[in-house]
């Protein structure tokens, strides 16, 4: 799941590449894909060293798995104040993990707040890649 | 000292004046009386006197001898440091952290606190924290870098998911004596230092009954070789006694009550007891208005060490310094406090708690203090963002006596970036020190207040622009404008033609209003998203006074602006606003719609550690969602061919980010407002008597946000497409639809049929379908 996503993502760096002859927006070659994630960006001023050429991407999104399976079993205990607060933990290391988005609104529904839950899963929607991620969180916008 | 249920010592001092009063009384109303009895009935009346002195003398210890005594400042961390796999961290940011943190720099970590750094290696002995609902125990963790990445975490041998590093102190909240101290139980002292207290201090504790003949008879002999009261011979127990309920002054009278109170506290407690209190109730120190109480916290504040892991000839020091805290202090009198030291340490091994290797061992050692200055209170303009929202929900005492820890989103290195980047760009702008500078870095994500800068010297406490700088906001709040009208997608779309020419308007008092061009010249017919890029003035009235000062109005309250003067002169930024207000509008933008209280406070806890209260991330739409990704467009294209061109200089042409420039009336004051993937951040460059500046929004403010993005910032500004969105190209000449591969042919993003009709005569290369399929192939839609 992570390394097919890892593939993903650098093949549509590839084809972003591929495809700058043929932007989007004129006013930058850069400006035209949908860059899902940008490489560290190296200091662009003089005096400063430029850092090591970056390695692959580590798995990153691993880290707060653990969290949302925890997250999980609080709300099942009915602790939703623990859940949400594992998953904003969890969304400070991933910001633009739509799955934690999900769970946010999974667990915003579970306590009762629906307004919460619809616009967790609205914002949510900005990152989701795969259509049945989208589909889940579409579940909550309504 | 104050205690919560009997006023401290302001009433001691009463009490002794009224005892004396009264006894004087006696004796006056006596002299009148002639009789037989008369020293019987004296001796009876002081009797009874004296039994209800004592009788009162009981009452208050038993009433405050508790384990509430003690006010307990509200201590404030920092986010804690997450470490995990691919953490986008560099190692010198690391040093940095852990700096801050106090961990000691050694050749192989055997203790907490402590650490060993190689190249791209961190051998780390974690201190161990209790977080709210979670802890990390301490132990020894290698971290490993490969570029500006964790790519390595282990403990153990085994991979490490995800972890935390203890959590900066950055300050705390005192109550108005200053009275900061740390609890420490007695179990938890190293009984190294336990024992040589006694030794040093009281060598007959376990044994006396509150007062020692051998110490009083030693102290009166020397009492009387100087003529006066010099030594006091006292015990722990009135060390303790006079520490907390009596002034100290030398008189006889608060010496003997000093005796009957020491001997009271016998009675009622238990030595452990009484020890536990002392230990945390000794003065070792000051820092400015704050005084040190406690060994817990001297030994954090000389050597950013918890007591319990605190070393033999650091334990020794702390004992030493309990006689002369400021004679002894090491950090201004580290040969005196050596030596004193030593003192100690002879005397633990003459007493049998230390052996004569430890001895020699200890001796050879340096003092041991924490060798970077402390940062606590280093941040005054963020510490004051968190007492602010503090207030809202907290009585003042309960921040200062309760003991709560407050956990923040405070980011050291985010901070040191902003000040480092402000000191660069305000020194080569403005050498002679005139100009001054505020600057906001919240986490939009989140909705986090990361970093605050409220002027050039940032470590004094003063006036914080970021938050009290009020000022007009020039171009940075048109984007309310644009939004309004992005909003009626059946009016407006980015590819609009506004016109750029000449306005002149009578406000409701008669005075015209007759806007500006920055260039002086009108621009005629724009396209939408160009006149906000070049941040046009005649077109952005034009079109704000079109949809209605109402509408502009609502448009700002809904981002989260407030208290705006209902004028045209709105359209260009009239009012005042402080940095932080501009923080609150950007962020909504930022966060694409959805707006969201900034925070500074995370957790709130209370002494035992149990929660009191989260301040939990929470969503609300106010704009459309469709119109704010609209407006993201314009707002990039600010950086990449409008006002705000000047970011590149700083970034690396492929680093997506976008903002608005701001310039007010006669360059008073110079902004810039704009956001990275990760980050949002405003900066304000103005002067404190409101005069000129000579700058504008680029010239100024523009350069500390892009010093500090270039450095900051870790993620690039994504392009995320919201449902109900479809692109076109268009003829960035007149607007019109047009093909791929004509003319001035642009790509622009459109709501869901609010793309123009009319279109120009040239046909499509291609069609427009492959690259809107494309897009939703990319977005997981369209099936």
């Amino acid at each position: 799941m992570i390394a097919s996503q890892r593939m993903f993502r650098a093949m549509l760096l590839v084809l972003i590449a591929s495809l700058a002859s043929c932007s989007i927006y004129r006013q930058s070659d850069q400006d035209s894909g949908p860059v899902v994630q940008q490489p560290d960006k190296p200091a662009a001023v003089p005096g400063v060293t430029l850092p090591q050429p970056r390695p692959p991407d580590p798995p990153a999104s691993a880290a707060w798995r653990p969290l949302l399976a925890k997250a999980e079993q609080a709300t099942s205990r009915g602790d939703y104040e623990q859940a949400l607060a594992l998953l904003q933990r969890a969304q400070r290391i991933d910001p633009d993990s739509a799955e934690v988005y999900l769970s946010m609104a999974i667990t915003h529904r579970a306590r009762g707040d629906s307004a919460q839950a619809r616009a967790t899963a609205e914002r949510g929607l900005l990152y989701c890649l795969s259509a049945s991620e989208c589909d889940a969180l579409r579940g909550y916008t309504h | 000292m104050y205690f919560p249920l009997v006023g401290g010592r302001s009433e001691g001092d009463s009490l002794l004046t009224q005892t004396q009063f009264l006894i004087a009384a006696g004796v006056n109303s006596l002299s009148m009386i002639q009789t037989r009895h008369l020293l019987l009935k004296l001796a009876l009346v002081l009797l009874v006197m004296g039994g209800m002195f004592v009788a009162y003398l009981d009452s208050r210890i038993t009433a405050t001898f508790s384990d509430k005594m003690w006010d307990l400042p509200a201590k404030v961390y920092a986010r804690p440091l997450e470490l995990f796999l691919g953490a986008a961290l560099s190692p010198q940011d690391l040093t940095y952290e852990l700096e801050v943190l106090g961990y000691r720099s050694v050749s192989a970590p055997l203790n907490p606190g402590q650490v060993s750094h190689y190249r791209n290696r961190f051998d780390i002995y974690t201190r161990g924290f209790e977080f709210p609902g979670e802890s990390e125990s301490p132990r020894r963790v290698l971290v490993e870098f490969g570029g500006n990445r964790v790519s390595g975490l282990y403990a153990g041998g085994k991979n490490v998911d995800l972890m935390r590093l203890d959590p900066v102190q950055i300050g705390g909240i005192y109550p108005q004596h200053g009275e900061d101290r740390l609890l420490v139980r007695l179990e938890d002292i190293p009984v190294t230092l336990r024992n040589g207290l006694l030794a040093v201090e009281d060598r007959g504790f376990y044994e006396h009954p509150g007062f020692s003949i051998v110490g009083i008879a030693r102290a009166a002999f020397s009492n009387m070789r100087s003529g006066g009261v010099v030594a006091g011979g006292s015990t722990i127990t009135q060390q303790l006694v006079k520490n907390y309920y009596l002034t100290p002054e030398r008189t006889i009278v608060r010496k003997l009550t000093e005796l009957v109170m020491a001997v009271l506290i016998e009675l009622h407690y238990d030595k452990d007891q009484i020890l536990e209190s002392y230990v945390n109730e000794v003065y070792l120190g000051q820092e400015g208005p704050r005084a040190l109480h406690g060994l817990a916290l001297a030994s954090r504040y000389y050597f950013d060490t918890p007591l319990e892991q605190l070393g033999l000839p650091q334990q020794a020091l702390l004992i030493g310094m309990i006689k002369g805290p400021s004679l002894y202090n090491p950090v201004r009198n580290p040969e005196r406090a050596l030596e004193r030291r030593n003192v100690v340490l002879d005397v633990m091994a003459a007493q049998d708690v230390i052996s004569q290797e430890q001895l020699s061992v200890a001796r050879a050692m340096g003092l041991g203090l924490n060798n970077q200055h402390s940062i606590r209170n280093s941040f005054p303009a963020f510490l004051d963002l968190v007492r602010r929202q503090l207030r809202r929900d907290y009585r003042e005492e309960d921040l200062t006596t309760r003991g709560l820890s407050i956990f923040t989103s405070f980011d050291p290195l985010l901070q040191r970036q902003a000040e480092r980047s402000t000191m660069a760009v305000m020194d080569q702008l403005d050498p002679s020190d005139q100009l001054q500078s505020a600057t906001v870095v919240t986490r939009f994500d989140t909705g986090e207040v990361a970093a605050l800068v409220g002027g050039r010297k940032p470590r004094y406490a003063g006036f914080n622009r970021a938050l009290d700088a009020r000022r007009p906001a020039g171009s940075l709040l048109k984007p309310a404008i644009y939004l309004a009208a992005l909003e009626q997608p059946r009016k407006y779309n980015l590819a609009s033609v506004l016109s750029d020419t000449p306005l002149n308007l009578k406000g409701q008092s008669g005075q015209p209003w007759k806007p500006q061009n920055f260039d002086g010249r009108p621009h005629g017919d724009v396209l939408l998203y160009r006149a906000l890029a070049k941040s046009y003035n005649l077109a952005s009235a034009r079109l704000g006074l079109d949809l209605g000062l109402d509408t502009i109005v609502d448009t700002l309250a809904r981002l989260g602006v407030q208290n705006v003067p209902r004028v045209p002169a709105l359209m260009l930024g009239a009012g005042e606003y402080s940095p932080m207000d501009m923080a609150a509008m950007y962020q909504s933008i930022a966060a694409g719609g959805f707006r969201m209280p900034l925070r500074s406070i995370r957790d709130i806890v209370d002494a035992h550690g149990e929660p009191l209260r989260s301040y939990p991330l929470e969503y609300d739409r106010t704009s459309s969602q469709q119109a704010v990704h609209l407006l993201h467009y314009a707002l990039r294209a600010v950086v990449r061919e409008g006002t705000g061109k000047g970011v590149y200089r700083y970034l690396p042409e492929d680093f997506d980010v976008a903002g608005k420039t701001g310039t007010s009336n006669d360059g008073r004051d110079s902004w810039f407002a704009g956001f990275s993937g990760d980050l949002l951040v405003v900066s304000w460059v103005g002067r404190d008597d409101n005069g000129g500046t000579g700058l504008t929004g680029g010239s100024g403010a523009l350069k500390i946000w892009g010093h500090f993005m270039a450095r900051a910032s870790k993620r690039s500004l994504a392009y995320r497409m919201p449902d109900g969105i479809e692109t076109f190209w268009i003829d960035d000449g007149n607007g019109y639809l047009t093909g791929e591969g004509c003319p001035n042919a642009r790509m622009l993003p459109f709501i869901d049929g609010s793309e123009p009709r009319q279109r120009t005569n040239c046909s499509p290369r291609k069609s427009g379908p492959g690259i809107r399929g494309w897009f939703e192939s990319l977005f997981g839609r369209g099936d």
